[in-house]
């Protein structure tokens, strides 16, 4: 059994027929092949598969296809959709803020959502919104580095 | 991580489509919410799902509105919409206290409180402040409306009182005399909140000429249940809040306790817990009443 979904995928709206049972994160990678977006404990905890809805940071993990129609999702891939890295992007890409790499996507866009916010997180601020993303490589001192390099609090 | 097994999906646009699909569905039909304990506990096959009853496009199930004599949750309401609420804030302080630990961002922007206090985890975040701010709430099923007091809910670990069929529509809060106040305070791995609690306790008071006259605590992660403590309500109603009645109580809260030990902490270190974690519940509850604590 299949489901039509009308929904918004970084700017474009996007009609698909997706299988019910698939989470949103499967749906994104295998499906519309963005595979940006990654998947890490599968259950919520670690915050790797992060993608914004309407804006909002939330665990796409967790989420059935089903719930993302009428939604406006934006993944790692649309933050550069020009060819030209965000603020955000390039900051990470100047400090250095990573190792692996995995769950950089996560907290790029967490940090993008919170600066369109606020555009002058402090540290503590920076540190509560990207609270729910692990990085096992420990990168995070370098991750406030480049946020707060982006915020205004930072300069 | 797995995939999801086959289930049947349904987005019926009522509630009482909804409690019809449930009804229809059996044993193994549940309710999906926010989803962020649903999704979890079938993909790791705790609870075996048949069909998945998705009650978000349902009118009317959302929003926080000020009733006067009480405060309406909407059951599918967000925990980061009760977490930003000034009205929340204003008259059920425990409550935002325990909303912005539950979880991290991401997964609190999808949490609702009915699928919480329906999820009935032992660790539940909201469900001690949910008890001692009185709360009821209101359940659609297939004998009509009725409403029970969030307390009254809880049977076991993971386990309510509500029938396969039922629905929580809303929560009721009724709203607090003059001298109210309220805290929440967890302990998880990972510092305050982002974790499942090690141990979460949430205190409310009412303070009347400088005593306490009534005095509700409950506990998280140190039994089956989200439950109250009665004798340590016991010990402080009536008395002055000093460090020393307050420290009475949260004594009194850790005999109240019945922890297990498990993977996140000792049943001894929990039961140290509830004693240090009902004492700053207290001075926060204390703290939101407008009093404070004499040394």
């Amino acid at each position: 059994m299949t489901f039509r979904i009308d929904t918004t995928i970084n700017g474009d709206r996007t009609v698909i027929d997706v299988d019910p049972t698939l989470t949103l994160l499967e749906v994104l990678r295998e499906q519309l092949l963005l595979s940006g977006t990654k998947e890490g404990c599968g259950v919520g905890e670690c915050g790797t598969c992060v993608v914004l809805c309407d804006g909002e940071p939330i665990a796409s993990c967790l989420v059935l296809a089903g719930d993302a129609a009428g939604c406006s999702i934006e993944t790692i891939e649309g933050l550069a959709d020009s060819g030209e890295l965000s603020d955000v992007q390039r900051a990470f890409v100047r400090t250095g803020a990573l190792q692996c790499g995995f769950c950089t996507p996560a907290m790029v866009l967490t940090a993008t959502a919170l600066l369109r916010e606020d555009a002058a997180p402090d540290a503590e601020e920076v540190k509560k919104a990207l609270g729910g993303i692990l990085c096992r490589c420990g990168a995070y001192p370098k991750i406030l580095e480049a946020v707060l390099e982006v915020s205004g609090e930072g300069a | 991580m797995k995939r999801l097994r086959q289930f049947a999906y349904s987005e019926p646009a009522t509630l009482d489509e909804a409690v019809a699909a449930l009804a229809s569905g059996g044993e193994d039909a549940r309710v999906l919410a926010g989803g962020t304990d649903l999704i979890v506990d079938m993909k790791t096959e705790r609870l075996p799902t048949s069909a998945v009853v998705n009650i978000k496009k349902i009118p009317g199930l959302t929003g926080i509105d000020d009733l006067g004599e009480a405060t309406r949750i909407g059951a599918l309401t967000k925990v980061t919409a009760i977490e930003g609420s000034q009205l929340v804030q204003q008259r059920h302080p425990a409550l935002v206290d325990a909303a912005s630990v539950l979880a991290s961002p991401p997964v609190r922007a999808l949490a609702t409180i009915g699928g919480n206090v329906g999820r009935a985890s032992p660790a539940s975040d909201l469900g001690p402040a949910l008890i001692v701010s009185a709360a009821s709430a209101r359940i659609r099923g297939t004998m009509g409306e009725r409403e029970e007091l969030v307390e009254g809910l809880y049977v076991g670990p993971g386990q309510t009182s509500l029938t396969c069929s039922d629905i929580i529509t809303d929560f009721i809060i009724p709203s607090p005399p003059v001298g109210f106040g309220s805290g929440h305070v967890k302990l998880g791995k990972r510092g305050g909140g982002t974790d499942i609690a090690m141990a979460g306790t949430s205190a409310s008071v009412v303070i009347e000429d400088g005593v306490v006259r009534d005095c509700k605590i409950a506990l998280a992660s140190l039994g089956p249940i989200p439950f109250r403590a009665p004798t340590a309500e016991a010990a402080l109603s009536g008395q002055a809040p000093t460090e020393e009645t307050l420290g009475a109580a949260a004594e009194a809260a850790a005999e109240d306790a019945s922890p297990i030990g498990d993977v996140r902490a000792s049943a001894s270190y929990r039961a140290t817990l509830a004693r240090v974690l009902t004492l700053r519940a207290l001075r926060a509850a204390v703290a939101s009443s407008g009093g404070w604590v004499v040394a």
